[in-house]
Formats: C-alpha cells, sequence, structure tokens
C-alpha cells in the first residue's frame, strides 16, 4: 500500500509531550479507488463537497432503497445542494458499483 | 454554488490538483478481503502511528485490535471520528477561548490557562467509545446496518485531565429558568446550512455527576485529532456527546430541535432499544446514551497461529456504563463451556479492567476464543445471534469471538 504521510513524520519527529504544534498541523491526503463510469464525476463533483469515498467505501454492498434513502439523508438533513437530477444519477451510479438492484433491504 | 463555503470547496480543489501532481499512488483496484469487505488504507496522521483509515475527510481513524491487550490506549493509537470536514488544523492558545453564555448570571470566556488555574484539577480515567463501534458484527450474524462498518477499533481508554463542568457552570451561575446545556465544538460543515454537531444535555446532568471539560490525555495535551485544545468527558456514555474542540457552552431555557440529538445516533424507544418488527424509523426515538457491558479479545487476533504446546497469555479488556466489571468468562469450544478469567488492577469504574487466561493448547486444531462480562448488576453480553438490531448498527455488545489455529 503506497501512502502520503506528508508532514506526519515531520510532526512525529517533534515534541511528544505537546500537542500543542508551532504551525498548523497538515492532513494526509487519500487517494480513495473511485470506481469510473455511469457519471462518476457527478457523484464526485457532490459527495466529496462534505466527505471522502471512504464514507462510500466503508459502507459494503448496499440495496437500492439504502442508497436512495442515503441521498435523500444528504439532500433532506444535510442540505447538500445536489438537484433532483443529479440525485438520480449518483443513486444509479452507487447501486451499480457499490451496491445491488432490490426494491427491499440494507 | 454559492451554498457552499468558498473555502472549503477551493480547499476540495486544491486537494485533487495536488494529487494529480503528485502522481495517484494508490492503485485503482479496490482491495478487499476474503469477504469482500473493502481493506481501508493504514495511513499515518498527524501525532498518529499508521491506522486504519476509513476516511481522510473527515478524518475517520480506527485502531487495531491488538490495541485491546492493553488497559490505557496510547494517544498516537486512539481512534479519530469526526463529523464535519471543516476542522482547524491549527489553534492559537493565546486567542482560544471557551464561551459559556446563555441562561446565566455572569458570561465567561474562558482560556486554556484559566481552566487550568482556576478550577480544581479532576482526573478520570474513561472509556470512550463511539456509538456505532462493532457495527460491522451486526451483519455477520444478521442484517447489515447503516454507516461505515466499523470494526471494534473505535474505542479506547485514557486518563483524562481537566475541570468539572458543574465548576465552570456554577462559576457563570445557572438561572433558575435553565433547563438545557447545549455544547459546541469547532468543527465546521462545508455547507452553510447543513446542522452543526451540537449535543444537548439536561441541566441537572451538566450540573451533578462526573463530567468534566478535558485539556489532557494520559497526562499530555489531546492530539488535534482527538480534540485540541478542550474536549468534552462524559464517563459511562457513549462517544456523540464527548464534544471535540470544545469552544461554547450554552446554557438554555428550551430543548433545541437538533439533527444529531433529534434523528442521527438514535434507536427505538422501548426496552430492548431495537427493532421488534417493521422498520426501525416507525419507533419513537431516544439518543443513545450509557454503554452496555462489553468486552473483546486483545490478544490473540483473529487467524493467529499457535505452537501445540506453548503457553500463551489470552488477554482483553472489559468495562460497562460504570457499574463496574465483576467477571469475564471465557470459552476455547465456542462457547461449549466456560472459565473464569482472572481481572486486572481496577482503574476506576469508567475503566477499561484488562483480563487475562493462561492457555496452553493440548490439541492441533482450529478454535473459537469467546469471551462475555457480565457486570455487578448483572448486566451480561448477549451472544451475536440474541442481540438486539438496530439499523444504525449502535450499542454493538455481543459476546466476542476470535479464530485461531493449533498447529
Amino acid at each position: 500500500m503506497k501512502i502520503k504521510l506528508l508532514i506526519a513524520t515531520l510532526l512525529l519527529g517533534t515534541s511528544a509531550v505537546f500537542a500543542q504544534v508551532s504551525k498548523p498541523i497538515e492532513m494526509p491526503y487519500v487517494d480513495y479507488p473511485i470506481a469510473k463510469g455511469d457519471h462518476d464525476e457527478v457523484a464526485q463533483q457532490y459527495c466529496l463537497i462534505c466527505h471522502s469515498f471512504g464514507y462510500i467505501l466503508n459502507q459494503g454492498q448496499k440495496s437500492r432503497p439504502y442508497w436512495t434513502g442515503t441521498v435523500s439523508k444528504m439532500v433532506n438533513e444535510f442540505k447538500a445542494p445536489i438537484p433532483k437530477e443529479d440525485q438520480q444519477t449518483i443513486i444509479n451510479y452507487l447501486v451499480k458499483h457499490y451496491g445491488y438492484e432490490s426494491t427491499s433491504g440494507h | 454554488m454559492d451554498k457552499i463555503n468558498r473555502r472549503n470547496f477551493l480547499g476540495a480543489g486544491l486537494i485533487l490538483g495536488a494529487s494529480t501532481l503528485l502522481g495517484k499512488e494508490t492503485s485503482k483496484k479496490i482491495i478487499t478481503d476474503a469477504t469482500g469487505e473493502f481493506v481501508p488504507p493504514v495511513i499515518a496522521f498527524p501525532e498518529k502511528k499508521p491506522m486504519k483509515t476509513i476516511s481522510d475527510r473527515p478524518p475517520l481513524l480506527e485502531s487495531s485490535r491488538d490495541i485491546f491487550s492493553q488497559a490505557i490506549t496510547p494517544n498516537d493509537q486512539f481512534f479519530v471520528r469526526w463529523h464535519m470536514p471543516d476542522i482547524p488544523t491549527y489553534i492559537d492558545l493565546e486567542t482560544f477561548r471557551l464561551e459559556i453564555k446563555g441562561s446565566i448570571e455572569k458570561p465567561l470566556a474562558l482560556s486554556v490557562d484559566d481552566l487550568k488555574s482556576k478550577f480544581e484539577p479532576v482526573e478520570i480515567t474513561s472509556v470512550l467509545q463511539c456509538g456505532g463501534n462493532s457495527r460491522k458484527f451486526y451483519a455477520r450474524s444478521g442484517q447489515a446496518t447503516h454507516g461505515v462498518q466499523w470494526g471494534h477499533g473505535a474505542m479506547g481508554c485514557a486518563v483524562w485531565k481537566g475541570a468539572r463542568l458543574k465548576d465552570i457552570l456554577n462559576m457563570a451561575g445557572v438561572k433558575g429558568s435553565a433547563k438545557f446545556v447545549g455544547l459546541n465544538g469547532l468543527e465546521k460543515p462545508a455547507v452553510d446550512e447543513t446542522p452543526h454537531f451540537f449535543r444537548e444535555m439536561e441541566i441537572d446532568e451538566a450540573l451533578s455527576g462526573d463530567i468534566i471539560v478535558a485539556y489532557s490525555m494520559n497526562g499530555e495535551d489531546i492530539p488535534y485529532l482527538n480534540g485540541f485544545p478542550l474536549k468534552l468527558i462524559i464517563p459511562g456514555h457513549f462517544s456523540d456527546s464527548w464534544v471535540k474542540m470544545l469552544s461554547e457552552i450554552t446554557v438554555m431555557d428550551e430543548y433545541r430541535k437538533s439533527f444529531f440529538m433529534d434523528v442521527a445516533y438514535t434507536v427505538p424507544d422501548n426496552d430492548c432499544e431495537c427493532v421488534v418488527s417493521g422498520g426501525d424509523f416507525e419507533y419513537k426515538r431516544k439518543p443513545i446514551t450509557i454503554m452496555k457491558v462489553k468486552s473483546v479479545i486483545g490478544y490473540p487476533t483473529p487467524n493467529t497461529v499457535i505452537k501445540k504446546g506453548s503457553r500463551i497469555n489470552v488477554t482483553g479488556v472489559a468495562f460497562d456504563q460504570g457499574k463496574g466489571i465483576k467477571e469475564v468468562m471465557i470459552s476455547l469450544d465456542s462457547g461449549k463451556s466456560w472459565s473464569t478469567t482472572t481481572l486486572q488492577k481496577d482503574n476506576g469504574k469508567y475503566a477499561y479492567r484488562q483480563w487475562n487466561y493462561s492457555w496452553e493448547p493440548k490439541a492441533k486444531g482450529e478454535y473459537v476464543i469467546m469471551v462475555r462480562a457480565i457486570n455487578r448488576i448483572g448486566n451480561i453480553q448477549p451472544m451475536p445471534d440474541e442481540i438486539g438490531w438496530n439499523a444504525g448498527g449502535y450499542q454493538y455488545n455481543g459476546v466476542d469471538a476470535v479464530n485461531v489455529k493449533i498447529v
């Protein structure tokens, strides 16, 4: 597994006793694998505003009702600014690459 | 697009751009284990050893199982779970203040030095556990649940030091009309309209008990990713109310509805806090609060190969909501017979109680080691196929099992 350690190793080299650092910590960027096709660019454009693709990959394979409910939650509860037609594109993308067709279940 | 905070939007673009310039290092192929589950990369974040990185933004870092062979979890291996993508990466203690406001006589703006010098310091050793910890085990014995599928590694135990919340509130002078206390930290959403990670508790709870505003974790400053410089400590409770980078305490006369109190981190409001029939959200909700009795195995880890005749020290930790662990039982034959383990030093009623069992396997083959804790009021861990289910996958405390091979 190849990893961008960036500044983390530098910080480990400084004081281990005090968390207070003299300059901003730098967070590593993780290049999570994102399945291509079926308008992955729409899913990326909106999902990545608030969270990494790790949130999707680490849920396991989910049903169409599950992903539909999750996209609704992002729009209705978290106020993600996703137009209606793009919501459906994202749901279809998630079901195809990270889920399965089903009328019920999780 | 004007709804999105410009800084975040630009930030995301810059990150994507930078990664392109640096060259994409991770393979396009999704790495999965034998059961088809995604295997998160293991990455070192600031002040942390390499940990399972479920997400980098917001950061969700899981500890590995071997951490449960220690009664105190080191800061650099302690799990991390944020809810919002915009987290300060630098806090200047010269200007940082904890504000106390609302239905009080005297609004306060306290520096970390004020908290250290103007209040009696209190130390408490307590488990911190995510409400969704061990969630993936619901799927092993039944229906999968919502949310990212944590293993056991969204919990740890540390020595927290700080000022009592009630001492802080008493200095501010709570008005007679006050009924709730709202707590807010510095993490912010990317979209202005997204609900903040705002938590509430009843005023009586805030004014009693062991709740502290901590400025120290295991004798050090709290790591940034665990909530530097201040974190609310609610011993015995799940971590959803342990607000990180605590910056505001608002005393309120009325309850304020909020997504994170009323919808997220809730379970059915019935005795089993579980779904008996139908759908989860057909039930009246209640927020998860106190933890349930639980024990996990730290050593051996799954699929460990052990030489026949060698003596090994099976060890792990157990805890509950603060009643205290009475006994941890162990089975080496998939649950057919049970023996008592030896409980180690008592670090307080809210702490991990480490347990040990000396085992000398006499025969070759596959073994399943199971542990089951019982507390002083008789609460016992359910077997995995007996546990009550909820859609959020909260409060999992089924009997832990680890398979090993004796050769």
